[in-house]
């Protein structure tokens, strides 16, 4: 059970990313390739990245809970030049997309895209979560709707 | 919730400003050798000794060491805020108004280092030990983010890339008139538009420049600034603004971020606005920052400053004139005088109050605004006075 990996395992598997108390369950989820998001258990709000209380309410009871990962794109980038990461080339510039998660309004998870032209990847766009391996560690990643897997 | 509250209005003033200028390559020099020679410049200028600073504030070197460099025998009060410079601004002003001390050194060196040019690495003494690793590119933090929403408010209001490029040429324009400036030499559109793209949808001139260099600042109280040589230059408001959402990536809207929060403190707290401004200075770090803050500011609707900076072009002189008279960043701005996190807006904005800014001064110059920083948490803003 990835879950169960100790802490400075983890913080290995994930070097690069700034891990603490709060963030690890989001990242021992995607271990597991499952998508985690903090959830307030007693108001039932969203929120990212993970927070120690909830800022809608201040309950502690705040529980990482997975999503679907479909949503639309609010925002989108293409890196002409970007810091070096296995498996990415910017001869053809990388997209970087913010999604709005379909889970509530103004809650957004930010990754590429895969499997779409430049050309087809826009601010308004339906996507789906996928993944990927990245240095031996799942990546969550979008693809377009209605593209071909 | 915005109070009118500001018992500190008209009661702290800056002395003097002074600069070094800046130089858009890594100089050979310590970023402590530029804050000396800005510190001591702004010190002669003001005729101060060492002796008569007892607060110190400043980013980078850290007070302590600035203190120690300069020989200052005694401080009361010295802060080590984060960029950009409103935050130092706002802290010392406020230190000198509680009585914390009296007479505040500010200085801010603009320094080529990994976070703003990957070039400053060849310089072996700017290497970060050991290099840091990030998550890679999957993210819309620093750089990325004012990108990522210049991207949604070229969605929301179908603006051209030229709207973008008036902020640059105008920015480069007012440089050539100063010799402070890193970046000289005339921009046309032309130019703007065949800019190298580093992060679509904005290009190497939507970007502010990496320098070396430093200014510096005396902030004291106005009956102090009243004896000493200059021209003492009144504070009247300072707002550091921050929207509840102020993640990039989860910032609410175009709509709901720091600029809104510091232009209605700004507003709230002062006795002038942009009706009885002789002088702007919208941040340039980036393009979409300044077309923001011109639309937040109130100078025209959302979506317009591109628009609004085609109508108040003065076409002989490649810059912008609002209402034929109201220069925007007359020293050439963060992409043209250099990327100074705002201390070159700043001290531009006190030499022109002062009318000591030569060729670039604004004739009988009484209120200046400066709006400095993006978005997200570092949206902020003074607005000052001819004492």
């Amino acid at each position: 059970m990835s879950s169960l990996i100790p802490d400075d395992e983890l913080v290995s598997r994930f070097a690069g990313h700034q891990l603490d108390h709060d963030s690890a369950a989001h990242y021992r989820g995607r271990l597991e390739r499952r998508l985690l998001i903090s959830r307030c258990r007693e108001c039932a709000t969203w929120h990212h990245p993970p927070m120690p209380v909830c800022p809608a309410c201040w309950s502690s009871d705040v529980e990482p809970t997975e999503v679907a990962g479909t949503g639309t794109i609010y925002l989108a980038v293409f890196l002409h030049q970007g810091p070096p990461a296995p498996g990415v080339d910017y001869t053809t510039p990388y997209p970087v997309a913010t999604v709005e998660l379909d889970e509530q309004p103004g809650l957004r998870f930010t990754s590429t895209v895969v499997g779409a032209a430049n050309d087809d990847i826009a601010i308004g766009r339906r996507v789906s979560l996928d993944w990927i391996d990245r240095a031996g560690a799942p990546l969550p990643v979008f693809r377009l709707d209605g593209a071909a897997r | 919730m915005t109070s009118t509250r500001n018992p500190m209005k008209g009661r702290v003033a800056f002395a003097g400003a002074a600069t070094t200028g800046f130089v858009p390559r890594n100089s050979g020099r310590s970023q402590a050798s530029w804050v000396a020679e800005a510190c001591i410049k702004v010190l002669r200028e003001c005729g101060l000794g060492p002796e008569d600073i007892d607060g110190v504030c400043g980013s980078s070197p850290s007070a302590a060491h600035v203190q120690a460099m300069l020989g200052i025998p005694e401080v009361t009060w010295f802060a080590n805020p984060a960029i950009p410079l409103v935050n130092h601004v706002a802290a010392a002003a406020a230190a000198v108004h509680a009585g914390l001390c009296e007479t505040v050194l500010v200085y801010h060196a603009a320094y080529r280092l990994p976070w703003n040019t990957a070039a400053s690495l060849k310089d072996p003494f700017r290497r970060p030990q050991p290099v840091p690793t990030g998550p890679g590119p999957e993210q819309i933090g620093g750089s990325v983010g004012y990108t990522a929403w210049a991207s949604r408010y070229i969605h929301e209001y179908g603006v051209p890339k030229e709207h973008f490029g008036y902020v640059a040429i105008n920015d480069r324009t007012n440089a050539s008139a100063n010799p402070a400036a890193a970046m000289r030499e005339p921009m046309t559109m032309d130019d703007y538009l065949s800019a190298r793209m580093i992060r679509w949808p904005l290009c190497l001139y939507d970007m502010d420049v990496p320098v070396d260099g430093a200014d510096a600042f005396i902030v004291t109280t106005a009956e102090r600034a009243r004896d000493l040589p200059l021209s003492p230059v009144l504070i009247q408001a300072v707002a550091l603004g921050m929207a509840g959402k102020n993640d990039e990536e989860q910032t609410v809207d175009l709509d709901h971020h720091g600029q809104q929060v510091t232009v209605k403190a700004l507003k709230a707290k002062s006795d002038f606005w942009i009706d009885d401004c002789d002088v702007y200075f919208p941040y340039d770090g980036f393009t979409i920052i300044t077309l923001n803050w011109i639309e937040n500011a109130g100078w025209c609707g959302r979506g317009e400053a591109g628009q609004f900076l085609q109508q108040h072009w003065d076409a002989d002189q490649q810059r912008v004139l609002i209402d034929g008279r109201i220069p925007v960043n007359p020293h050439g701005g963060a992409l043209s005088e250099g990327a100074t996190q705002g201390s070159g807006h700043l001290r531009e904005a006190i030499h022109q109050l002062q009318g000591v800014a030569a060729g670039r001064q604004v004739v009988d110059a009484q209120r200046a605004i400066v709006t400095t920083g993006g978005f997200f948490f570092n949206a902020q803003g003074v607005t000052l006075q001819r004492g």
